[in-house]
């Protein structure tokens, strides 16, 4: 099991596009982001931050996300195959790709909350901790989605339909812009905008971000439900 | 019909590879009236067979035969439709979370942006009782391989790391599917000469071929698959012996006499057929033995002119074994 994770934490820090898509883009737009605002504020908390939470949620997410196309692709590879051809439990892979997942998204965060502390956004210690952890567990919201992704089409799917819930999820949940009027009517209620409201919970006046966690718990169910039947429906067609 | 009949070759042989596992100490592997339908295509229809401790037995058919189907069922990738399939008197899935079978798939399976050492790596850690590292890349002769990545690799040296994967631990039943698929024939010797020690080491061996040089040269015993029935299930010389027609053909020209009618007391003759007339004839010949037809034609005195003789093609073989088959059947 250890041997698996291992493999996969290997992989995916050695996959360029991986490093590209989670840790330098993000870490681009941030600084782009921060240097055109410089010290402007909305709704009370300044842009710098406000990004600084975005960038670093949309990394955490494009990094989960990853995770279906490697399963697509692993799926008809054959992968997936030989190792049910081992000792190792079925779901050890499923549970390998969500840990690695986990760890991967780590760079993300924290490139992203050095740029930010860099550019001057100053917390408390454990503030900075609480937001890194924030931002690190709603990651797995979306691994969850990932798994589901790669078990419910081929690669050639796949890519397109990640790319466009990206970037589509990414716009309605704010990480582009503030959402305000109808866009945020819509948008309060997907799961990265739950998800980037949690993470800025110290700044937000939210105490600990109790509806948002209830809205992303429920999110990960479906997500997490969805996988479970789809890698289900695939073991018995391989 | 054939589909059932269980020849007990080399079961007494190698002795030490049996584990006497849940009272089954000579089985190492089993298929009782097993059938898998994919929608209306009976891929496997009522095959039955045991393998022994020990053996290294061919699974020998064209493409499309049911052979990968028989292979997935055997391995627990697949649930059989009707049929009991059993490994070492359990389930599949059982016998390789105990490490006792190896699997060399017959393509994809391998995994990309790792280096060949970390990919067996991975193979000698998961297995229950896995070998050492170094081990298993000097016996499938990829060593200097090792700190290459896997998707950088030519065909043949993929197939290499494959057979590795199989050989990660100390498994009691290798299976390969197609295992020379896409190699050279010297790579094909080398290929052998390995799998060889794993079978003189005591290790059942099941592969799945359509080359029949490949199932002569290597197995002890041959199941052969046709159109999802199991049609002939013996020693490679039986096999042989029922596939091994060849085809005679020459030309007989009028100057030369003889006589054409002495064509039908030749021996080993299954098949005939003699054309053209005056000028010159044309005869074809099926015989199961080559050298005493031929023999026979120039004692006749005959005169055979452009002189061919063919192996016939394993599709014919089993063209012939299946309507042997289906005759048998009929009855």
């Amino acid at each position: 099991m250890g041997q698996l994770i291992k493999l996969e934490v290997l992989r995916v820090l050695r996959n360029r596009r991986y490093l590209f898509f989670t840790v330098v883009f993000p870490a681009m737009m941030y600084f782009f982001y921060s240097s055109s605002f410089k010290n402007q504020m909305f709704d009370g908390i300044s842009y710098k931050t406000y990004y600084m939470v975005s960038m670093a949620t949309f990394g955490t997410v494009g990094a989960a996300l990853n995770t279906a196309m490697r399963i697509s692709l692993e799926r008809k590879s054959g992968w997936t195959r030989q190792l049910r051809l081992t000792a190792l439990p079925g779901w050890a892979y499923v549970l390998s790709k969500v840990v690695a997942a986990g760890v991967v998204t780590l760079p993300a965060v924290v490139v992203v909350f050095a740029m930010g502390a860099f550019q001057g956004v100053h917390f408390p210690v454990s503030t900075w901790l609480g937001m890194g952890f924030a931002v690190w567990a709603g990651g797995f919201v979306f691994a969850a989605a990932g798994v589901a992704l790669g078990y419910a089409a081929a690669p050639d799917t796949v890519q397109p339909i990640t790319m466009v819930s990206y970037m589509g999820m990414a716009f309605l949940g704010g990480s582009w812009f503030p959402l305000t009027g109808g866009l945020k009517t819509v948008g309060q209620y997907t799961p990265v905008y739950l998800y980037n409201e949690l993470a800025k919970y110290p700044v937000n006046g939210v105490s600990v971000g109790a509806s948002q966690i209830a809205g992303l718990a429920a999110y990960l169910a479906v997500f997490a439900a969805l996988a479970a039947w789809l890698y289900q429906r695939d073991r018995k067609t391989v | 019909m054939t589909t059932s009949t269980e020849v007990v070759t080399g079961a007494d042989r190698k002795g030490s590879a049996t584990r006497g596992a849940n009272g089954h100490p000579t089985e190492v592997a089993a298929f009782r009236d097993v059938s898998k339908e994919f929608g209306s295509v009976k891929a496997v229809n009522g095959s039955s067979f045991t393998l022994h401790p020990g053996e290294t037995v061919a699974f020998l058919g064209p493409n499309g035969a049911g052979k990968s189907t028989s292979i997935d069922m055997l391995l627990g990738l697949k649930d059989p439709s009707a049929g009991e399939v059993t490994l070492f008197g359990g389930t599949p899935r059982q016998a390789i979370m105990a490490g006792r079978v190896g699997v060399m798939l017959q393509s994809g399976g391998l995994l990309p942006e790792v280096t060949v050492r970390e990919l067996v790596t991975f193979a000698c850690k998961v297995h229950p009782r896995g070998y050492d590292v170094d081990e298993v890349l000097t016996t499938a002769q990829i060593l200097d391989l090792a700190d290459r990545k896997v998707d950088k690799l030519s065909g043949g040296q993929e197939q290499r790391v494959r057979f590795a994967l199989a050989t990660a631990g100390d498994s009691d039943l290798i299976v390969l599917d197609e295992p020379t698929t896409g190699m050279d024939v010297t790579a094909r010797q080398a290929f052998w000469s390995v799998m060889k020690a794993q079978a003189d080491a005591g290790r059942t061996i099941l592969f799945a071929t359509h080359y029949l040089e490949e199932a002569d040269a290597i197995a002890d015993r041959v199941l052969v698959m046709h159109k999802g029935r199991l049609i002939a299930d013996g020693t490679a010389a039986e096999i042989k012996a029922r596939a091994g027609q060849r085809r005679i053909s020459f030309d007989l020209h009028p100057g030369d006499g003889g006589d054409a009618s002495l064509l039908n007391a030749l021996p080993g003759i299954t098949a005939l057929d003699v054309s053209g007339t005056g000028g010159g004839q044309t005869v074809r010949i099926s015989t199961s033995d080559a050298d005493a037809t031929m023999a026979a034609v120039y004692r006749a005195g005959l005169y055979p002119r452009g002189l061919e003789v063919a192996g016939v093609g394993l599709e014919q073989a089993f063209i012939t074994i299946t309507a042997e088959a289906a005759g048998t059947e009929a009855n």
